[in-house]
């Protein structure tokens, strides 16, 4: 290659058989090539793409010590990569190749001759003036971080972190309660099979807590992410649980002592907890934590009646929140959901015995606030008549939310069926107006409800609901006969939808990762990339992406530890070659270029030049040219795509 | 055309090789590769592969700096000139900005067989005639309102804002609807071709309207009608910047302003300034408006400060340093706004201020306007924007 | 003029509308052959210079070519080519250049029809105007 603008091109046309020969010259096209400026051969062959064809090229680049090579053939979309492969082993650099398109772009849709002859002629002069401005480039890479944090400890989190555990990549696990689990360990059975979540998700928890090569973070929240694919740096805050983990044995001497009582949020409100706990017996890790909210201590109190008994002076009241750095490869953002706020449905009024799906999962649940009895939150008394009502607030575009919430069909009859068993003398009613049950084992697990007696399926809505005494009126209608309903219940449970989990907004910020109207994550592409983010490195599971039920969530989890790990699993990623690139002695520093950049490729900053400018990260420039574009005294280029070598092409289509 | 040619012309055989060029200039200072006296020496050595072939002939801003301090009166802006013209006939041409657009627009104006329509920013309220003494040169503010549409004004407003003031005082201009650009920008790069073709299309035009006198608001306009065409086209007119016109109707019957209490700097433009040596008109004018405080910053007048960059051309890092010193000394002066006489130099320093990065630089912002807006904003009587 | 053809310069997006154009071709669509296409990687990476320039050049229409909003694979690159060719048409309407002359396609990689089809109605377009009036003095050209 010479560095001094001497030229040598190959300049070759294909026949493709009759494709091309039949309307275009091939041989004229050739004749002409070998007139243009610096051409210092032009072949016409019946195709270029065969292996005679790539022979042909290939010897005369050695042979003839051709600098660049044009093929005239078909589109670049079709054989750009089979000719770039030719001039890399004849030892030239790929880049140093162009195309003209005189087949899909000429001779298939021109009928005349002699103009479509004289096209293909104008679009190879516009070739070889354009890769006589080409530059050599080389595909760089980038080494990567071999690791990766998952953001969320729930269902969805664990099955990721564990897939990628057991592959052999360390995983920084990062959950934002005092335990493992999420919302799953707070279900019952679960459909269709009635296996209990509780089990289930306790094996879960277990193996990644004992996993050599998780590093779990409970109790602690992502506080700041930067960098970028293969290189993010993660601040991690530790909150303070005031409580020493290595000391304590979870003999519960300090609960039992503590004089503060404040509803369970495990519980749902169903029971209270203390201001020293644990969320339920089984958590994992095994340590009590101390809500300096709730705490009498913090108040100014002085209490320490838990210290007092602890015997192995496991409560320290001076821990402070701790900061840890992680540098990780990839990211995995699985916050999980919560149920659309009662409040938002106004209809139905604040009463003790009308409660929502994940409540009276509590209390079918064995570890629940009744121990698997089912009995009202307001007397403890067994109810006899439970009335479900599905789409409180689904699809709702009026009072809650315009989609459906997936789960709540397949739950509602799953409860109903557990309340069948534990409470054979009861009637259950469920309100519906869809039935969706999709998957497998679905709909003959629903029929299998409707036919088994004491459940009764009402097509219709419900119009009040409200106390009368000890019982709880529901006044619905019945579509199917056409008929008003009034039940006379002593438990009401509400399907509510499923919903972002708060606090996901702010870690859509610090991600900079998008999110839709409803505040779930947004996916690159619904269909052909649904478990990645549009920033790279970034991918997403469960249901912080949209309502799901188990087997989808550990699904989309495996499906996104699958995609993380082939990011990690290289070491490497490999960079665009064609990006965009910046003088800096044109900077003028003004910042156009890093507002206009969609994947935040461009960033002003001191450069160590008196004046801050832009710096392309050609990790993540995807060679779009809207910088190059957008700067206003030509400091950006995109390499392949320079504007000498554009221009140069539209003077030589000219004709000049 | 030669070098040795150029030299004579340009009396640079004067030169001492002192070095006062470029210790006075703001491109010496700020980019180390060019250097005036270097340049000079070059020439008359007759190095013609250094002078031509490293792009430094275009990083010139010919501001006219130079000359005033050269004890030998080399005129240093026409050798780079001319030293231009020699390079662009062998197809050179400097970096221009924003791609070129500006350049390539100015050579479709110059085609003599197109009717433009370039009067569409003239709204109602604004009073021209067919036939009048007075003509007013627009020049190529209707072109710059979408190209500088993010710098937060309309270029335009500096053409409405003088016709507001010829208006005012009782002069409805003519305008040329197929007004060609001055070429102010060809000339300088080298391009004498396409100047060529504007001058004469421009002398022709205001020869068949009949004008005795042409107004200008952009002093780059001015300066190549003044200096520039007569060696190309002939133009009978008598020509005036419209600082100097106000100036010259407030010595003649005093006018009242309005009161504009600001605090106020002025930046001499170089082609206002040094090229046609116009200091005190618009400071006059500035003066005589009651309210107004003009503090004058450190580089003024014969000294001003370039505001970075010539024919939109070479604008790079240094074109930035440059602006920044010069509006550093402006924010030294405590002024509320800075005004300026050039449409080109208010472009410049509002892009200097854009400021969209992560890392912000220094505090530049100061707002900026043409001194035709801000007359007339004091004119009494007048229903202002 | 009966025997004026317009020269056409086409700007087409690498992942929509060169697609479109291959799709016209191998379904044997036809079009006149006025237009010749500069392939870039995106509609947004297309600089007002290189229309400009071509009507220095002496083309009579140039054509930008597109992904539609909301399909650019980089996001909104097609967005951006709409603003500069909004700027564009103000900057050639100034100049006295006919409406019409300079235009903005979206197509999608299955629209080789539509892609076939706006050559060929541009191209009757451009037949009707007449020669740009730029093309009538090349040496205009620098």
């Amino acid at each position: 290659m010479n560095g001094n603008g001497y030229r040598k091109i190959g300049v070759y046309i294909c026949h493709c058989g009759m494709n091309i020969a039949s309307t275009v010259d091939p041989k004229k096209v050739a004749e002409y090539a070998m007139t243009l400026d610096s051409v210092a051969i032009a072949r016409h062959y019946m195709f270029m793409c065969s292996d005679i064809g790539q022979e042909l090229i290939e010897n005369d680049i050695k042979e003839l010590g051709l600098n660049r090579v044009v093929v005239a053939s078909c589109s670049p979309r079709m054989h750009e990569l089979t000719f770039r492969k030719v001039c890399e082993r004849a030892g030239l650099n790929p880049y140093l190749f162009e195309m003209a398109n005189i087949r899909e772009q000429c001779s298939w849709v021109h009928s005349d001759s002699k103009l479509a002859t004289e096209k293909a002629m104008a679009l190879v002069r516009a070739a070889v003036r354009r890769v006589f401005f080409q530059e050599p480039l080389e595909a760089r890479d980038t080494p990567v971080n071999p690791n990766a944090l998952v953001i969320g400890g729930g269902i969805a989190g664990m099955q990721a972190a564990l897939d990628i555990a057991n592959a052999g990549y360390e995983v920084v696990l990062v959950e934002r309660d005092t335990s493992l689990g999420g919302h799953a360990m707070q279900l019952s059975g679960t459909f269709p099979t009635l296996d209990r979540a509780d089990c289930l998700i306790s094996s879960k928890v277990e193996e990644v807590a004992s996993h050599p090569m998780v590093k779990l973070h409970t109790y602690s929240e992502v506080e700041e992410v930067s960098g970028y694919v293969g290189n993010f740096t993660v601040k991690i805050r530790n909150k303070a649980s005031f409580v020493d983990g290595q000391r304590c044995t979870v003999c519960m001497l300090c609960s039992d002592v503590c004089p503060v009582s404040v509803p369970s949020e495990f519980e749902l409100g169903l029971a209270q907890r203390k201001a020293i706990y644990a969320p339920h017996s089984s958590a994992v890790p095994a340590r009590l934590t101390v809500d300096s909210q709730a705490c009498q201590h913090f108040e100014g109190d002085q209490c320490h009646a838990c210290q007092e008994v602890c015997p192995t002076q496991a409560i320290d009241f001076s821990q402070k929140d701790t900061f840890i750095e992680e540098k990780v490869g990839a990211i995995i953002a699985a916050p999980g959901y919560d149920l659309l706020p009662r409040e938002r449905i106004s209809m139905y009024p604040d009463d003790p015995d009308i409660i929502d799906g994940l409540q009276f999962e509590r209390i079918l649940s064995y570890s629940g606030p009744t121990l698997g009895e089912i009995r009202r939150p307001s007397d403890g008394k067994v109810p006899k008549q439970i009335v479900f009502i599905q789409c409180v607030g689904s699809c709702d575009p009026e009072h809650g939310v315009p989609y459906c919430s997936r789960v709540c069909c397949m739950y509602v009859a799953k409860q109903a069926l557990i309340y069948r068993q534990v409470v054979p003398e009861g009637q259950a009613y469920v309100f519906y107006t869809d039935i969706r049950s999709d998957a497998k084992g679905f709909e003959e697990f629903v029929q299998g409800v409707m036919a088994g007696g004491s459940v009764l399926y009402l097509r219709g809505g419900v119009s009040k609901v409200f106390r009368d005494g000890d019982k709880i009126k529901v006044w619905g209608v019945d579509t199917l006969v056409g008929q008003e309903i009034e039940i006379s219940a002593d438990l009401v449970v509400l399907a509510l939808p499923m919903v972002p989990r708060p606090g996901t907004n702010e870690l859509v910020r610090k991600l900079n990762i998008m999110s839709d109207k409803y505040g779930f994550l947004s996916e690159a592409h619904i269909k052909l990339r649904p478990v990645e983010s549009l920033t790279a490195g970034i991918y997403l599971a469960g249901a912080a992406q949209w309502p799901r039920d188990l087997p989808d969530t550990i699904a989309s989890a495996s499906a996104t530890a699958a995609k993380a790990l082939t990011l990690i699993s290289k070491g490497k990623v490999v960079l665009e070659a064609t990006v965009a690139s910046v003088d800096e002695s044109y900077c003028l520093g003004c910042g156009r270029c890093e507002e206009i950049c969609e994947f935040h490729a461009p960033k002003i900053s001191k450069n160590g030049l008196p004046l801050p400018t832009a710096s392309i990260n050609e990790v993540l420039c995807k060679g779009c040219g809207a910088c190059a574009v957008s700067c206003p005294t030509g400091a950006i280029t995109i390499k392949h795509f320079t504007r000498e070598e554009i221009l140069a092409e539209v003077e030589a289509l000219a004709g000049v | 055309m030669t070098l040795e040619d150029i030299i004579q012309e340009t009396k640079t055989f004067y030169c001492l090789e002192c070095g006062k060029c470029s210790s006075i200039c703001p491109i010496c200072r700020y980019d180390p590769n060019y250097s005036p006296r270097v340049i000079v020496e070059n020439a008359l050595l007759g190095l013609e592969s250094d002078l031509f072939h490293n792009g430094e002939l275009f990083s010139c801003l010919t501001c006219q700096a130079c000359q005033l301090k050269c004890p030998s009166d080399v005129n240093y802006p026409i050798f780079i000139q001319k030293m231009r013209l020699m390079a662009s006939n062998d197809g050179q041409q400097g970096e221009c900005a924003h791609s070129g657009a500006l350049q390539s627009l100015v050579r479709l104006m110059s085609n003599p067989d197109i009717t433009q329509r370039r009067l569409e920013w003239l709204s109602n309220g604004y009073r021209t005639s067919e036939q009048s003494d007075i003509l007013f040169f627009v020049g190529c503010t209707p072109y710059f309102d979408p190209v500088f549409e993010d710098l937060g004004f309309q270029v335009t407003d500096v053409s409405r804002g003088s016709l507001k003031i010829l208006n005012y005082f009782g002069i409805e201009p003519m305008l040329l609807p197929n007004e060609k650009c001055c070429g102010h920008d060809m000339l300088w790069m080298g391009d004498v071709k396409t100047f060529q073709k504007l001058a004469e299309q421009n002398a022709a035009m205001i020869k068949e309207s009949g004008a005795k006198k042409i107004i200008f608001s952009c002093p780059e306009c001015y300066r190549t009608f003044k200096e520039d065409y007569p060696n190309y086209a002939k133009i009978d007119c008598e020509l005036q910047h419209i600082t100097e016109f106000i100036s010259g109707v407030i010595e003649e019957n005093g006018i009242k302003f309005k009161e504009l209490k600001k605090k106020v700097t002025y930046h001499d433009s170089c082609r206002l300034g040094r090229h046609l040596g116009l200091y005190e008109p618009p400071r006059k004018v500035l003066q005589a408006i009651p309210g107004i405080d003009l503090i004058e910053m450190k580089q003024n007048r014969e000294k001003s400060l370039c505001c970075g960059t010539s024919a939109f051309t070479n604008c790079d890092l240094y074109s930035k340093q440059i602006r920044v010193e010069r509006l550093l000394e402006a924010k030294e002066t405590d002024a509320d706004i800075l005004v300026t006489a050039c449409p080109k130099c208010q472009i410049h320093f509002r892009c200097a201020m854009v400021n969209k990065g992560e890392e912000k630089g220094p505090d530049i912002e100061i707002p900026v306007t043409d001194i035709v807006n801000l007359v007339a904003n004091a004119l009494e009587g007048e229903n202002n924007e | 003029m009966s025997d004026f053809e317009p020269k056409i310069v086409a700007f087409a997006c690498n992942w929509c509308a060169y697609a479109a154009a291959d799709l016209a071709g191998t379904s044997r669509m036809s079009y006149p052959p006025n237009v010749e296409l500069i392939r870039v990687m995106c509609s947004g990476m297309v600089d007002p210079i290189y229309v400009l320039r071509a009507f220095e050049m002496g083309f009579d229409g140039v054509l930008i070519a597109g992904c539609h909003p909301g399909d650019c694979h980089y996001i909104s690159g097609n967005l951006k080519a709409e603003e500069r060719v909004q700027a564009l048409q103000r900057l050639l309407h100034t100049l006295g250049l006919e409406d019409g002359r300079l235009r903005l396609e979206w197509c999608s990689t299955a629209e080789g029809e539509k892609f076939a089809t706006t050559v060929t109605e541009f191209v009757a377009k451009l037949k009707e105007l007449g020669p740009s009036p730029f093309r009538i003095r090349e040496e205009a050209v620098a």
